[in-house]
């Protein structure tokens, strides 16, 4: 009989009962197990020692699987709709890990170059703090910053949002991740790191010091690191530089036609090109939603205010009238596989259900809480934005020939440093292709990028979403940064058996797992 | 061909037709770990059922629900339509609510930047 898993006091391991699914159910796995780390059931306030503590936990459940040579993969809200999470060992479920601490002025490395308006908003948040908590926590009337951009829902974690390379739609900043100025890596059994860039250092030394960690400050392991959907190690914890609060004014437009004014609005990204945005200012958020089946489109635009303090938070949840239900996708997406010509008259049915109220939101209630929903289907491709009209006339043309219940959702996004953010053009134009995951959707994922790929244009592909890469289309579309980061993964996990551990299919298929 | 997607579409129709479900989440949801999912029988109309509830055990210490839905299936559905109700199976599935986030702290590395 094989030895028992062991636990402690706040680590506890529990056999499978049943496959792994991701949160949409659209990834199913088998695996081994599941850990999971719970932070002190007391709920006290955080402090250096829950952190060592924590970590230690988490470095119990690596040893554990290092010694039974089973791979581990740490896992948040479970929320990505690609296998990045999946594996078939241990899951490490770190969604009970919520700790924070705020960074003060004493922390702060004399190097640091953040200036007046970051110094006050730097903060720690543990790997399984929600994403809707760090709005809730940095909108209140205590700290009043807010996150400059984030993806379109708030239930993923903080690091399973930013390690898949979650972004959204904000004409001045890049995806999430980079909000990340410095993250504790669990890099194996026995060592953590608290990595920062050393172009870009933050925390003084005592502070990495005070919870475990060794400070290593270097531009390429940070960037490796910090979008690395769970390969080098257990991102225990991120700290995250923070805007001013602000609100949102955000307006929709619909219908909006396919014309030449919105072809002038996606090759610049000017509102003065299109009628509906002109003269109203500088943009905040742009999406562009096109729905292919009734060749019109949708614009989301939105305009950065300062705080009105009589705006009242309320981030709940609200109920409608009618809509589709928890598993209604599902069950159209079946009747679609059987009718595919009722595909434009649902796509047209569900417009009439679009809400077009101008609305002021913090940005944590503007993307807030959604309904919750399975078999969502979401792929993407991103390209530069000089390559946007082209790549839009390819997947329409696409669509007539191979419909599939989906729109092509046009965000814009400025690129990252870390050295696989898919958003890596000088503008990225990322096509979000979203809507109901059944086999004509998934075949089009597969046919999008294909498309691409005939006509020459460069493109990469949302690692949290369902992707086609292959290692020879990784190599085609990141360069020297392939080798950079797998570089990065031997200086991080020297030990082969520690990568071995932090290694899964989804990896191996895409050649990262040396 | 035509015949068969239309006797697919009837029996898919015919098949949602006997199912059901009921859904109640939080309005600020903290879900935990994955689904669970349990079987609950309802007796006589909830003059009994089996079990009597369904106790979220497992659970972490001090967790809630964030998520309960309710299913029915057309198996499921059939028997309590062949029992008149009188044996009406239902699927359970739940999810955990991780514990509030704790409050926040400071760590003292001493003097300014």
């Amino acid at each position: 009989m094989p030895a028992p898993w062991p636990e402690t006091a706040n680590l506890k391991f529990a056999p499978s009962a049943k496959p792994w699914e991701n949160w949409h159910k659209t990834v199913s796995q088998a695996f081994a197990g599941t850990y999971t780390p719970f932070y002190p059931p007391t709920n006290p306030d955080t402090n250096a020692q829950i952190l060592i503590d924590c970590a230690k936990d988490i470095q119990v459940a690596i040893k554990a699987a290092k010694e039974r040579k089973v791979r581990l993969r740490a896992v948040g809200s479970t929320w990505s709709l690609s296998s990045a999470p999946a594996t078939e060992g241990v899951v490490l479920d770190t969604s009970r890990l919520k700790g924070w601490l705020k960074i003060n002025e004493g922390n702060l490395d004399p190097g640091y170059k953040g200036g007046a308006e970051k110094r006050p908003g730097l903060f720690l948040f543990q790997c399984g703090t929600l994403v809707a908590e760090v709005n809730k926590l940095l909108e209140s009337d205590k700290w009043q910053r807010s996150l400059w951009t984030s993806g379109a829902a708030n239930g993923q974690t903080i690091v399973g949002a930013t390690s898949t390379g979650t972004h959204g739609s904000v004409m001045d900043f890049g995806p999430l991740h980079d909000h990340i100025v410095a993250i504790h890596l669990l890099a194996g059994p026995d060592k953590q790191f608290l990595l920062e860039r050393a172009s870009y250092p933050v925390l003084k030394p005592a502070f990495a010091a005070a919870i475990g960690a060794t400070p290593l400050r270097d531009d390429d392991l940070f960037n490796a690191a910090v979008m690395s959907f769970g390969s080098m190690g257990v991102i225990h914890a991120v700290v995250i530089e923070t805007s001013p609060r602000f609100l949102l004014r955000a307006e929709t437009h619909a219908p909006v036609a396919v014309d030449q004014d919105l072809r002038n609005l996606i090759a610049t990204l000017d509102p003065e090109k299109h009628p509906k945005l002109k003269g109203k200012g500088a943009l905040n958020f742009l999406q562009i939603v096109i729905n292919p089946h009734s060749k019109d489109a949708m614009i989301n635009a939105m305009y950065k205010l300062g705080w009105d303090p009589a705006h009242v938070l309320d981030y709940t949840l609200k109920e409608g009238k009618i809509g589709p239900g928890y598993d209604g996708l599902g069950i159209v997406g079946e009747v679609f596989k059987l009718f595919p010509g009722l595909i434009p008259s649902f796509f047209k049915l569900a417009q009439g259900t679009i809400d077009s109220k101008t609305k002021t939101l913090s940005r944590g209630e503007m993307f807030g809480y959604k309904a919750p929903q399975l078999k969502v289907g979401s792929g993407s491709v991103a390209v530069a934005l000089t390559d946007a009209l082209k790549t839009l006339d390819l997947l329409g043309a696409l669509m007539d020939q191979h419909p599939a219940p989906l729109v092509f959702g046009c965000r814009f996004v400025k690129p990252s440093p870390a050295l696989l953010a898919f958003t890596r053009f000088p503008t990225t134009m990322v096509v979000s292709l979203d809507g109901i995951y059944n086999d004509q959707s998934v075949a089009f994922f597969a046919k999008a990028a294909e498309t691409l790929e005939q006509n020459n244009i460069t493109y990469t592909q949302h690692w949290g979403k369902v992707n086609a890469y292959t290692k020879a289309r990784l190599d085609k579309a990141y360069g020297a940064n392939v080798g950079k980061w797998l570089d990065a993964r031997k200086k991080l996990l020297p030990d082969p058996a520690d990568r071995a551990v932090f290694t899964n299919a989804y990896m191996e298929e895409r050649g990262l797992a040396g | 061909m035509r015949k068969m997607k239309h006797v697919a579409a009837c029996s898919l129709l015919l098949a949602s037709a006997a199912c059901a479900q009921y859904l109640v989440v939080a309005a600020e949801p903290r879900y935990a770990g994955q689904e669970k999912d349990r079987s609950q029988v309802s007796i006589a109309g909830g003059t009994a059922a089996s079990p009597p509830q369904v106790v979220a055990a497992d659970c972490g210490p001090g967790e809630q629900l964030a998520i309960v839905r309710v299913t029915r299936n057309f198996g499921e559905g059939l028997l309590a339509w062949l029992t008149l109700g009188l044996y009406a199976p239902a699927t359970v599935h739940y999810r955990c609510a991780t514990q509030p986030q704790p409050g926040g702290g400071e760590i003292n590395t001493g003097g300014d930047a």
